[in-house]
């Protein structure tokens, strides 16, 4: 029998490894929880981009244990506590990096749909 | 900075799981309520707030799964999910206790058995010599061309005169020794030992590379002088046993053969010399016998061990020695003349460790105790796919919530290597009995019984459980739980999920429980146990043969042992002594006869050429060739060896009256066919002088295969001691009433009452010596039956196990076939046919690679061809059995299924 589709609703897949980049593009601003993180980018590519949300927590753990993001649990404002994560200096470089990357690969990407 | 983040985070996941998970789950839990809550107020379809939870959890997507996947890539995951696996599989261990237990003890069975072989197989062939750079250490020895009925030798010893006439000219050994092994009655104070010893010269240690611990080698004049210095160094053992490991050892005194020798050196501890026993060295020039000669150039009692010179290879050295061996053999060359040119050999010390047929036993044994762990590998492999099958409902559930199929092969292979380490852990008792056993059969003496030259260092004293067995066993374990796991593991886990999650126990288990693969392993354990049981077969069959055979003497009922002689006195006092030791010993109640030989059989002794006086000479090279005993007239009496002919040698054969002599059957018959034998004169060939000048044939006697079973008896000539007194090593004969072992005592003490400070010893029944001549023999059919034997039982409970578990599948079919008329015969000879075929397939297949590899058994056979029809059929009709018997017990089950309630379930 095959698989059934994961979830009904269409939506736009991550690239793979893009996940990374948003999530510290979006903690450069300011230290957000994992539910607020997922908000943002959602809300920023207007629901075109939805994290799967079960493959946020998994990312937000290997970017820690890479030392990219740091975490503190601190009180939110429904009064419940929640693990605000923070970006490190080296979690600023790794961005920069990812993102001069990610605008060759698209220049590149560009071109090559324009010739075809 | 970050690098330290990076570390404490993983280290604090690592060290405090438990707060890692929950805080996972609170932040979950958090980011799930937000969700839903946010649902709620966008009123996006949801009517109810568990409603929005459930979408919420919806929208989570498979969280584990990716957890996972993230944990694999961190670096300390893997240590964690060892950790995890491996209590996992104490968990489902403990909740099978049964089959746990039943697994552990199949693999101990398999790797314990291994083990111990292979401690053998270490010890014997794998083990460096215990010496440094052993490799540069090669055996040099004299050979000699086949001469008439004697067949050509290369481990010949080296005399004196001969070794020094190679040491003067060569220069390919760095270092060269002669040294010989031999029994000393060593006596400090109150204490006398019996114990091994070796005489040895100056270069001795140096070439093996020891040094003495305390004290000082002999010097060059201690030992090559004759009788020089009367000097020994001792072993550590001695030393802690006789000295109480006292320093001052040094200068004191010990009587070796009643003579006293001054202590020089203590070795260091655990060297035992090449012998592997000794516990004194004396220089070999030395003789406890001060009337005894120099070593002269045709006395071969030394054996050689040389150390490479830097830069030559064995090669080179072996080239050097043979072309030197034509110039010892110009200068000495053979005494009788024929022009029969010796030579001589070097070999690597370490290929001459073991005798070939150890060597081939040994192997043939570590080959089948490998087949018995595949077999017990198969069978603890069904059991997998049998509890799999069981399981498949669980790890359906696991595949379904997101665990990844290599993580779950990877714990399933945690649990089958866990259990083979397990079982090669509770192995180890085995396999320390068995390596205990081994040891105790003194493989080296019964070598030494049969003529080689072995070096006791490498003897199966020498087998234990060391590191390296250890090692294997560990890897062992490792490797067979990766064997026996791979397969069910990846069939277990492949994914068909929602039939399984159904779990209706209908035929779906049967495509998932891998029926085939089981039927495949249950054949391929039938097919091996076959060829095991093939080679059990004829070995045994051998075993039977050769203890069918009529040595030509009566071996029930006797108690042999050596007396050790006083080495000073006159040879007419030796005879005195001898004398009244028969006399005396004879007269012990219980004991009916008492004799002696020099050449007893199953030992091997000199044989001469013989001249037929009543005819020309025969050509050099075809003349005839007895074994030669001395024995005391009733000696043929005691060993109930009949007389055929003429009279037995009596008080009349003494020293003055002519020579006398019985030959044996065989000699008879090869030198005077078809004519009276009796007053006919034989005299030993080609030598002057002598005791065998010339004497009369008064009795023929049986025929005694002296070599024991394997070679048929030769011709043989018998003469009384009394005639020509000289020192012979005796060996004493009393026949016995009862058991023979209850007259050691008595014997020993009559012989201590009159003769103190000679020690009886080597004191053994004659059955003992007999089956020690057997013990290759018996210890290859002894442990291949037992292997087989095994094998044959697992392959069994193998066939039971998959008939049984078919039996459990189609109880339903059953059911149907017994409700629509099928009589309780029809079904379980629906059963057992399908057993049948199992074995059918698994004998034929078996039965091929048996008649492919009987051959190696080589020696180990003895007037059984390896592809005896009988005895493969024979163990083909003994698998039938075995099989049926298996299939019946299920079939009988099956038969006795009530229709309606088969229908029910």
């Amino acid at each position: 029998m095959p698989r059934a589709p994961r979830n009904a609703t269409t939506r736009t897949e991550l690239l793979r490894g893009t996940l990374d980049l948003l999530i510290l593009q979006t903690l450069s601003l300011r230290p957000l929880h994992g539910y607020g993180i997922a908000q943002h980018i959602a809300r920023l590519s207007d629901g075109t981009l939805s994290v799967e949300q079960g493959s946020l927590y998994p990312a937000l753990e290997r970017l820690q244990a890479r030392g990219w993001v740091t975490s503190k649990w601190e009180p939110s404002p429904t009064g419940r506590r929640a693990r605000y994560y923070t970006i490190t200096r080296t979690g600023r470089r790794q961005l920069g990096e990812e993102i001069s990357s990610l605008d060759a690969a698209l220049l590149a990407i560009n071109r090559v749909l324009e010739r075809a | 900075m970050s690098f330290f983040d990076a570390m404490r985070f993983r280290v604090e996941a690592l060290l405090h799981p438990g707060r890692h998970a929950r805080e996972t789950a609170e932040e979950v839990d958090f980011h799930l309520d937000l969700d839903a809550m946010q649902a709620e107020q966008e009123g996006r379809g949801a009517v109810s707030p568990e409603e929005a939870g459930y979408a919420a959890r919806r929208r989570f997507g498979n969280a584990t799964y990716y957890r996972e996947e993230t944990r694999a890539m961190s670096g300390i995951g893997w240590l964690e999910r060892l950790g995890q696996d491996l209590r996992f599989a104490l968990r489902s261990f403990r909740r099978a206790p049964g089959f746990t237990a039943i697994a552990v003890a199949t693999l101990a069975l398999g790797i314990g058995a291994n083990t111990a072989i292979f401690s053998a197989v270490d010890a014997l062939l794998l083990r460096p010599l215990p010496f440094p750079r052993p490799g540069r250490l090669m055996s040099v020895s004299l050979t000699v061309p086949q001469r008439g009925n004697f067949p050509p030798r290369d481990n010949v010893n080296w005399s004196w005169p001969k070794f020094e006439t190679l040491r003067g000219m060569q220069h390919v050994f760095a270092q060269t020794t002669l040294w010989y092994p031999e029994p000393f009655t060593i006596r400090h104070g109150d204490q006398t030992l019996r114990d091994q010893g070796e005489y040895t010269d100056d270069g001795y240690f140096p070439t093996l590379g020891v040094r003495p611990a305390l004290g000082r080698n002999f010097t060059a004049e201690e030992a090559t002088r004759y009788n020089a210095g009367h000097v020994a160094l001792i072993s550590d053992a001695l030393w802690q046993r006789l000295y109480d490991a006292d320093r001052r050892v040094l200068g004191q005194s010990v009587t070796v053969n009643g003579q006293l020798y001054t202590i020089v050196g203590v070795l260091p501890p655990g060297f035992e010399g090449l012998s592997g026993q000794a516990l004194l060295w004396l220089p070999a020039m030395t003789s406890s016998n001060p009337r005894a000669e120099a070593p002269g150039p045709y006395d071969h009692r030394f054996l050689s061990v040389a150390r490479l010179a830097d830069g030559v290879s064995p090669e080179q050295a072996a080239a050097v020695v043979a072309t030197l061996g034509a110039r010892i053999d110009a200068a000495y060359p053979d005494q009788n003349g024929q022009g029969w040119h010796w030579g001589a050999t070097a070999k690597p010390l370490d290929q001459t460790r073991v005798d070939p047929r150890v060597r081939s036993t040994l192997l043939v044994l570590f080959g089948a105790v490998g087949l018995v762990l595949l077999i017990a590998c198969a069978n603890v492999a069904n059991l997998f796919l049998a509890r799999a099958s069981g399981r498949r409902r669980e790890i359906a559930v696991r595949i379904a919530l997101g665990a990844g199929r290599r993580r779950l092969v990877g714990q399933l292979l945690t649990e089958s290597v866990l259990l083979g380490v397990t079982g090669g852990v509770v192995g180890l008792g085995l396999a320390w009995a068995g390596a205990r056993g081994l040891a105790s059969l003194q493989l080296s003496t019964v070598l030494q019984g049969n003529g080689g030259v072995s070096v006791g260092v490498l003897g199966s004293q020498a087998i234990r459980l060391d590191p390296w067995a250890l090692l294997f066993t560990l890897a062992l374990g490792i490797v067979t739980g990766i064997v026996f796991g791979l397969v069910p593991a990846l069939q277990a886990t492949r994914p068909s999920l929602t039939e399984d999650l159904k779990d209706d126990g209908g035929p779906a288990s049967r495509r998932f429980g891998g029926l085939g693969s089981r039927n495949v392993l249950v054949a391929a354990e039938i097919a091996l146990a076959v060829v095991l049981l093939a080679g059990a077969g004829l070995v045994l069959r051998s075993l039977g043969r050769r203890m069918g055979v009529d040595l030509g003497f009566d071996a029930t009922r006797t108690l042999t042992f050596r007396v050790n002689r006083a080495p000073e006195w006159a040879p007419d006092s030796i005879t005195r002594f001898y004398d009244v030791a028969i006399q005396r010993l004879a007269e012990l109640p219980g004991v009916t006869s008492a004799g002696m030989t020099d050449c007893p059989p199953l030992v091997q002794c000199a044989g001469t050429l013989i001249n037929l006086m009543d005819r020309p000479a025969a050509a050099p090279g075809t003349e005839p060739q007895a074994g030669v005993h001395w024995v005391t007239p009733g000696w043929t009496q005691v060993e109930h060896i009949p007389l055929l002919r003429g009279r037995l040698l009596d008080e009349r054969d003494r020293v003055g009256t002519p020579m006398s002599v019985l030959i044996s059957e065989t000699a008879a018959r090869r030198w005077w066919p078809g004519q009276d034998p009796i007053g006919k004169i034989i005299g030993q060939a080609r030598t002057a002088g002598g005791g065998l000048d010339s004497a009369f044939v008064v009795g023929v006697v049986g025929d005694v295969r002296y070599q024991g079973v394997d070679s048929l008896p030769g011709a043989d000539v018998y003469l009384s001691y009394f005639q020509v007194p000289f020192y012979y090593r005796m060996m004493l004969f009393l026949r016995t009433r009862g058991d023979p072992l209850a007259l050691a005592g008595p014997a020993r003490a009559s012989m201590a009452r009159w003769a103190p400070g000679f020690p009886v010893y080597d004191v053994r029944t004659m059955e003992d010596r007999v089956g020690q001549s057997l013990a290759y023999s018996r210890l290859g059919a002894l442990l291949l039956g037992l292997f087989a034997a095994v094998a044959l039982g697992l392959a069994a409970i193998g066939t039971y196990g998959v008939i049984a578990y078919s039996v459990a599948q189609r109880t339903r079919e059953i059911g149907i076939r017994v409700a629509l008329g099928a009589s309780a015969g029809d079904v379980s000879s629906m059963v057992v046919r399908r057993g049948l075929v199992l074995g059918a397939i698994g004998g034929g297949a078996g039965l091929v690679v048996a008649l492919g590899v009987t051959r190696v058994l080589g020696s180990l056979l003895y007037e059984v061809a390896p592809r005896d029809p009988v005895t493969l059929a024979a163990i083909l009709a003994l698998l039938g059995l075995v099989v049926l018997l298996a299939s019946w017990i299920p079939a009988r089950r099956a038969a006795s299924v009530p229709a309606v309630e088969a229908l029910k379930s």
